[in-house]
């Protein structure tokens, strides 16, 4: 028998359903499904809680993702959070917040980088502290800062090639790609608090190379998806020929026309 | 676009390349360097899981959103058979199942990694694009006379 602490039970099944979730909330409004999409969604945020509260992070692999992913929520949300204040505190014409606000959302989305920086001299705690939990904890913060670092020199120097006078964006996104290059050779340097230079070297070998491997299957995924689709659209038959209108359904359209047209004129 | 601003990827893309090689040869250097073989080895077993896992959960989305009027034949049997190969393919890259969910869950952590560091970087664009003040248009000031515009002609 399955039990509640059964990563299958736990954790994959709720991953399933909330795939069926989405694919629910799809359908047409109509559709009865569309209403055990949010359903759906509960359920299996609540099968992975109830999961996530009865095991410990030594246990599984999926128990110390779980541990993880709680792990980096407070950077990422103040970061997300940040961003948004930020982007409504300036010269929005929706939802505007007030403009004082801005300097704020700058400093709540850099704080969050930072606050992943002492993440790193910092004993990391039990649960990602050692065997698989270091390992997962080792690749998120490496693909992040990876990441952060190819991604923040393409939006900065497509703002510079743009033109426009984008100094300040540049200059931003500049701070950001050396903010993370700096992280980087560190731990690659010295390594971080509970994780040596030796272990980041391993995880860049084995989870790094295997992480751009898995973005280049998921693109690929997606790309046979949407080949499957093509090919069944074109496989569909032809919609059947309509019959022209008869004389009868002419005159009756012809007289709604008019109809429609003289009441304009009179309301003119 | 005109062909002058098309011609700007191409340098763009080729400093992402170059930093992205850097990182990976500033690690080589310091590391003493790994066996080419095993980051094939690696890089085949991640491309072959996530082909699977994506697959699959391409198939449970097809799956809910099954309707009347979709040819739904080729979509789930082929999203089933797609699925199938990337699994099968997994177990003889990697050696046998083993290790299967430790590196679906590496596969799911290097995801959300990936999604915080591109929210990150374009949220703050975002915001720092709408953010910028213009010098005032005197011409989008202006009155509109809803088309009562009387025209003096010089001789």
């Amino acid at each position: 028998m399955w039990s509640a602490t059964d990563p299958r039970f736990g954790f994959w099944l709720p991953l399933a359903l909330l795939c069926l979730a989405t694919g629910f909330w799809l359908t047409d409004r109509k559709d009865s499904r569309k209403r055990l999409a949010s359903v759906t969604l509960f359920a299996s945020l609540a099968l992975i809680v109830f999961f996530g509260a009865n095991t410990r992070g030594g246990d599984t692999s999926e128990t110390a993702l779980l541990a993880v992913l709680l792990h980096m929520l407070g950077p990422v949300a103040l970061m997300a959070i940040g961003s948004l204040i930020a982007t409504f505190s300036g010269p929005t014409p929706v939802g505007p917040l007030p403009r004082g606000l801005r300097p704020l959302g700058f400093s709540m989305a850099i704080g969050g980088l930072i606050w992943i920086g002492l993440m790193l001299i910092e004993e990391p705690p039990d649960a990602i502290a050692n065997g698989i939990g270091e390992t997962i904890w080792g690749a998120w913060v490496e693909v992040f800062l990876s990441i952060l670092i190819l991604v923040a020199t393409l939006a900065g120097a497509f703002c510079i090639m743009m033109g426009d006078e984008r100094h300040k964006e540049a200059f931003t996104l500049t701070i950001l790609t050396i903010s993370a290059g700096l992280m980087f050779f560190e731990i690659m340097h010295n390594g971080s608090d509970g994780l040596e230079a030796t272990g980041w070297y391993q995880i860049h070998w084995q989870q790094m190379v295997f992480l751009i491997g898995g973005l280049l299957g998921i693109i690929l995924a997606f790309i046979a998806f949407i080949a499957l689709v093509y090919m069944a659209e074109r496989r569909a038959p032809d919609p059947d020929v309509v019959a022209p209108l008869t004389e009868e359904e002419k005159s009756v359209v012809d007289a709604v026309l008019r109809l429609n047209l003289e009441l304009e004129e009179v309301e003119e | 676009m005109s062909e002058k601003k098309d011609a700007w990827w191409g340098p763009i893309a080729l400093l992402m390349l170059l930093i992205a090689f850097s990182m990976n040869l500033f690690v080589w250097q310091l590391s003493g360097g790994v066996e080419f073989s095993s980051i094939i080895d690696r890089m085949v077993t991640g491309f072959s899981l996530a082909f699977g896992i994506t697959s699959f959960a391409l198939l449970f989305v097809s799956l809910g959103a099954v309707h009347k009027h979709m040819r739904w034949q080729e979509q789930i049997l082929g999203l089933f058979g797609c699925a199938y190969l990337g699994i099968k393919c997994y177990g003889w890259v990697g050696n046998g199942f083993d290790s299967i969910s430790e590196d679906a869950v590496i596969l799911l952590a290097g995801l959300t990694a990936m999604l915080a560091a591109v929210g990150l970087v374009f949220g703050l664009l975002l915001a720092l694009v709408t953010g910028r003040e213009h010098i005032p248009d005197l011409l989008l000031e202006m009155d509109s006379t809803d088309g009562d515009v009387a025209v003096e002609l010089e001789d």
